[in-house]
């Protein structure tokens, strides 16, 4: 089989969204018919190699589409940001019989991955684990409740953080695979949020028993997975997520900008300062992934604090300055371009959306463990 | 490892529950968590009168008590050799 070029396959997508996008949000349900071309057109599998059936995709390639989808619907580039950041720590830190039964899955389109890392009291903490996972007769079983999950009512499979069996401490955490049929799924309660309204990332409690070999990488290692992957992903990822949002607000205001000439005065240079600032704030935003994604690429160790800060550095400025871009091009076309819901620019949408971003693994937690991480690199030299 | 190196560290593994450490011990196992870090450093400055370069501040270093004190000692025996 040869593959359309990328952006083709993207195109297909997100034609799907678009035609999908306001109802999803109206109704806060799951861009089902968005997912079902991701799995159609193979990009559920872009990380898999080309030998092994997928599309080969690089970590340019993933922060590239979830940019791209970011400018139709950030509930979808979520969506595949994170599928991504499942498969690609599958890739890495699965092995044997667990590796030989999900990458085919992944690369057919089959295999939706939910995450399952959130837990009651600690939010978005990764690095413990309150429930516990317990051997019986060989088996590990799982009982778990998880205040948000993205998707978890669409998932084919889960990847689940749980102690790690026979831990002592917290923070021995293991990874689990569980696929849909092992767990029974209840949900805890519905998803009617402020933003984010396709994303359905309400919260389920999961139970089952799952076979001993469904551990992704070494019992209680988690932390190096999140190191590795979890982290450059999850914080690159949504930073182009996010910044995808902000590019497709920017570009509709600037179509509806220039479509309107005659009524527009394009003399005001209020106007032309916001559109300048917002324009700055992407190309800022932009930059910091781009350069992020580059040393992610090639430093051996990414646990060095000056890598760390970098990785949490994109998280939080794309988090802010994203928001900042389309709450100032709000003000640039005033009441009836930027706060209606109908406008066609969907300004109001994306303020929503982006609304979230700060919140997303709060950058408030982050800064804490950055002030840290400072403190421990004394002579601030940068990645 | 240095038993200076063990008695620097026990207060801060909680999960060690009154055994000795080992110098192949996790010490995130034991409890370390990345946010005491800062600390151990401050202590291996007051206790051993040497800081670990910045290119040394790795999960690897941090990863048991002998890894550990392998990085404090090279420290200390760069310090004798400039001294």
């Amino acid at each position: 089989m040869t593959a359309a070029p990328l952006a083709e396959l993207v195109g297909r997508v997100t034609k799907v969204a678009e035609e999908h996008v306001r109802r999803t949000d109206d109704e806060a349900t799951f861009p089902v018919e968005a997912l079902e071309e991701l799995r159609a057109t193979g990009l559920l599998g872009l990380q898999v190699p080309a030998g092994e059936g997928g599309l080969g995709g690089s970590l340019a390639d993933v922060l590239e589409i979830s940019t791209e989808l970011g400018r139709v619907d950030m509930s979808l580039a979520m969506i595949f940001a994170m599928h991504c950041q499942q498969v690609a720590a599958v890739l890495a830190h699965a092995d044997g019989r667990l590796r030989e039964e999900l990458v085919p899955e992944i690369a057919a389109g089959r295999l939706y991955l939910g995450s399952v890392t959130t837990e009651a009291g600690k939010g978005g903490h990764l690095l413990t684990a309150e429930s516990a996972a317990a051997w019986r007769d060989g088996e590990l079983l799982v009982d778990r409740f998880a205040p948000i999950v993205t998707g978890g009512q669409q998932a084919d499979g889960f990847l689940i953080t749980l102690r790690s069996p026979d831990s002592e401490a917290d923070n021995q955490v293991s990874l689990v695979y569980a696929s849909r049929a092992q767990v029974e799924i209840e949900p805890a309660g519905g998803w009617n949020p402020l933003g984010m309204r396709a994303s359905d990332s309400g919260a389920m409690k999961l139970r089952g028993r799952l076979p001993a070999h469904q551990v992704v990488g070494r019992h209680g290692d988690f932390h190096t997975i999140v190191t590795t992957v979890f982290g450059p992903m999850a914080h690159l990822g949504w930073a182009s997520c996010w910044l995808g949002t902000a590019a497709g607000a920017l570009s509709r205001v600037i179509a509806s900008v220039r479509g309107s000439r005659g009524k527009t005065d394009l003399s005001s240079e209020l106007l032309m300062t916001r559109l300048s600032r917002a324009r700055q704030r992407l190309d800022t935003v932009h930059a910091l992934i781009s350069h992020a994604r580059e040393v992610v690429e090639t430093t051996a160790d990414l646990s060095v604090p000056k890598v760390q800060l970098l990785i949490n550095a994109v998280k939080i400025t794309a988090a802010e300055e994203c928001y900042r871009a389309v709450d100032e091009l709000v003000d640039a076309v005033g009441m009836r371009h930027g706060y209606l819901r109908d406008s066609p620019t969907r300004l109001e949408q994306s303020l929503r959306d982006l609304r979230s971003a700060v919140l997303n693994y709060s950058n408030d937690r982050l800064h804490l463990a950055d002030g840290r991480l400072t403190l421990l690199d004394q002579e601030v030299r940068f990645a | 490892m240095d038993p200076r190196m063990a008695e620097l560290l026990t207060p801060y593994l909680k999960f060690l529950n009154g055994r000795e450490l080992g110098p192949d011990d996790s010490l995130r196992e034991r409890g370390l968590d990345s946010m005491q870090s800062i600390n151990v450093l401050f202590e291996i400055e007051d206790v051993f009168g040497v800081s670990l370069p910045d290119e040394d501040i790795t999960d690897a270093t941090f990863a048991t008590g002998g890894t550990l004190w392998t990085a404090v000692a090279a420290q200390l025996e760069r310090q004798e050799v400039s001294s």
